[in-house]
């Protein structure tokens, strides 16, 4: 009785919200999340229940396995607005059951905070886990990623199959605990070193002899082809292997066969084939998987273009408190060659917290961005001085480096001070503001 | 004079951009005239602590900070030795608690150095947010991150005085370390970078405890720029 009050009141609320255009994806969850931690123990549950977890990457993995599932036929429900907390869950399981809370359709698929998952699941509910990478990120709320590994094994069991990814060493130490599990992994790419990028943090140390874990190759960050020089422990052979990444032309294979990429980005090549794999576990037919993303492929979650008179301006938004997330926009921009003009910076560190911690900013490799390639880098933000502070210890020449003071000058300083295409790398705050600021240099055309 | 810079566990001791550290010491000795060295060095690595100047080291996981303890405990004389002979010793972040007695986990007591009295005990939440101290060695204001959980208790020799955040332990008003010319804290930033004030003090400190001359030197560095930046938005504009 107690659950189907929970359960109308969740869904009276949705209404409410949607009549007044509020976002609905968090506040009814919340309602009966609040009232009963154990709500979502008291659900029953389709046969295939979802989870995807990391660092980074959820949302465009969580993304692609639903367009997949749903050309398959199958009723999919999914967080499409990426409120992955306890209350966006919470709000998408009751929003998607009967009032006595019986799941409505196929498959429940989530996109999930990593410190989120013990408090949605419990152990017997989530069928398939795919962790995607476990990075520093957010290390405010998050901590460091041994903490991270805690918060992610506590909450599972051998019950879950995981479709781990095992170019992260951090991801594979959960085969020390857990037997249920596939692997998934990139092998050697024309785009990898063998010298870190970050000498101090691109590396890991073995989690069962703590030796220093050898790299062959890395594809970026800590995430490679290792494998430990002392013990048995290595990311080995891999059940679906991706070879053949092409990034110019937007392709690659997994085991031997071609499948397209949205994004011309290796992070694409991750969650297609995270997707994929999924889907081969949920014994997909390769036929359905093969026109989902080779044929009918989704627009990616990011990289939107637009122009400057003739000019063009790609956003690679870059998450803040990650500085992979930065490395993977210098990456990108460092292998186009074209003249060009870089945005960094922001005007808040995190939109969960006030936190004004900078120090993740000191593990991005701007060295990246020291290129004759480059004309200028624009510098904006709360935190420009911080920014350019960086790239004064990146020795990039301080003459290419513009301090943006007002930001509604910025297409101005574009215009009349810059030279080539222009690539920002900014965060979700700025992202907006320039969007905004495009429109309006549009209109007064 | 070449000054040689020891980074001591750079591959795991970390955390929180803490490479910065080091960096910015480089920045600063080379802007007062002085040739310096990095070296890299870590588990395994026979580290003589004769050869170099400087030292300095960063923040790091639990886990981490026990393989640290396995190999750096070798040392433990030369470090004395080092520490007695006025060398400059930077510890920012969890690797100051390596130098004090013990830290005592949930389970467990890790002893670690003993070089200094303090003690650490790992807490069960986290002690997350904005610094802002002042010291006696400057007169500018100190600011920067702290993210840990852990607190050290029995420390006599602060380094800091909190104005607003966190000290040593929960209801300190005090934080930090200090003895001769090796400082430890809690703060991470990466501190040397976002203090270029302070980073130039400790610097002139040491420099003059071993009779090394050095050029003076201007507040021209942009670090200085970006430190005023964060006073004006942050710290002044806050109601006292």
């Amino acid at each position: 009785m107690r659950k189907t009050i929970l359960i109308i009141l969740s869904k009276l609320s949705i209404i409410v919200l949607k009549f007044f255009r509020k976002n609905a994806t968090v506040f009814p969850g919340k309602i009966a999340y609040d009232l009963d931690h154990h709500i979502l123990d008291k659900i029953k549950y389709p046969k295939i229940v979802i989870g995807v977890t990391g660092s980074a990457g959820k949302g465009s993995t969580t993304s692609l396995i639903a367009h997949i599932l749903t050309k398959s036929g199958k009723s999919v429900a999914y967080n499409k607005f990426g409120s992955n907390g306890i209350y966006g869950i919470t709000t998408l399981v009751i929003n998607n059951c009967t009032l006595t809370g019986k799941f409505k359709k196929d498959i429940l698929l989530v996109e999930i905070d990593e410190r989120h998952l013990k408090l949605a699941f419990n152990k017997k509910i989530l069928t398939h886990l795919i962790v995607t990478n476990i990075t520093r990120d957010q290390p405010s709320r998050s901590g460091n990623p041994d903490f991270i590994f805690k918060e992610i094994t506590d909450a599972i069991s051998d019950k879950t199959k995981l479709i781990l990814n095992a170019d992260d060493p951090h991801v594979m130490k959960m085969t020390l605990k857990f037997k249920n599990y596939v692997t998934y992994g990139l092998e050697k790419t024309i785009y990898d070193y063998t010298i870190p990028s970050n000498l101090g943090i691109d590396n890991a140390y073995c989690p069962k002899c703590h030796n220093k874990l050898i790299y062959t190759y890395y594809h970026y960050g800590h995430i490679g082809i290792y494998k430990c020089k002392n013990c048995d422990f290595t990311r080995g052979k891999v059940k679906y292997k991706a070879t053949d990444l092409d990034l110019n032309k937007q392709e690659f294979k997994i085991n031997r066969k071609k499948y397209y990429l949205n994004k011309d980005i290796m992070y694409a090549a991750y969650y297609t084939l995270a997707a994929v794999a999924l889907a081969k576990e949920l014994k997909i037919s390769p036929k359905i998987i093969d026109e989902a993303v080779n044929k009918d492929f989704i627009k990616p979650k990011r990289g939107e273009v637009y122009n400057i008179e003739k000019r063009t301006l790609t956003m690679l938004e870059s998450k803040n408190e990650n500085s992979l997330s930065y490395f993977q926009s210098l990456k990108y921009i460092s292998l186009k060659k074209e003249l060009k003009t870089i945005v960094v910076g922001f005007e808040n560190v995190s939109r969960r917290y006030k936190y004004n911690d900078l120090s993740w900013l000191y593990d991005v490799s701007f060295k990246l961005l020291n290129d004759e390639s480059i004309d200028k880098i624009l510098c904006i933000g709360r935190f420009k001085y911080d920014v350019a502070t960086c790239l004064s210890y990146a020795n990039i020449d301080k003459n290419k480096i513009i301090m943006v003071d007002d930001i509604d000058n910025l297409i101005d300083i574009i215009k009349t001070k810059t030279k080539g295409n222009i690539y920002t790398m900014v965060c979700f705050d700025m992202s907006d503001k320039i969007k905004s600021l495009i429109k309006e240099a549009k209109n007064d055309n | 004079m070449i000054i040689k810079i020891a980074h001591l566990y750079y591959d795991l001791m970390n955390l929180y951009g803490e490479s910065g550290n080091p960096q910015a010491l480089i920045r600063h000795l080379e802007n007062k005239g002085l040739k310096t060295e990095l070296h890299f060095l870590t588990v395994n690595d026979d580290i003589d602590f004769n050869k170099y100047d400087i030292f300095y080291m960063g923040m790091g996981s639990l886990e981490n900070q026990k393989i640290v303890l396995d190999d750096i405990k070798k040392y433990k004389d030369n470090i004395k030795k080092a520490i007695n002979a006025n060398k400059l010793f930077i510890a920012t972040g969890s690797s100051m608690e390596l130098f004090g007695k013990f830290i005592k986990d949930k389970d467990d007591i890790i002893e670690a150095l003993n070089i200094f009295d303090y003690e650490t005990e790992v807490i069960d939440f986290k002690i997350v947010g904005e610094q802002h101290f002042k010291t006696k060695i400057i007169d500018y204001d100190v600011i920067g991150f702290q993210n840990r959980t852990s607190i050290i208790t029995k420390n006599k020799n602060h380094l800091f005085k909190v104005v607003e955040g966190t000290g040593s332990s929960i209801n300190d008003n005090y934080e930090g370390f200090v003895y001769k010319n090796f400082y430890a804290t809690y703060l991470t930033g990466p501190l040397l970078i976002r203090n270029p004030h302070l980073t130039d003090k400790l610097l002139n400190l040491y420099l003059d405890s071993m009779k090394i001359k050095y050029k003076k030197t201007k507040n021209d560095l942009i670090d200085y720029k970006a430190y005023d930046e964060y006073l004006k938005n942050f710290i002044e504009k806050e109601p006292k």
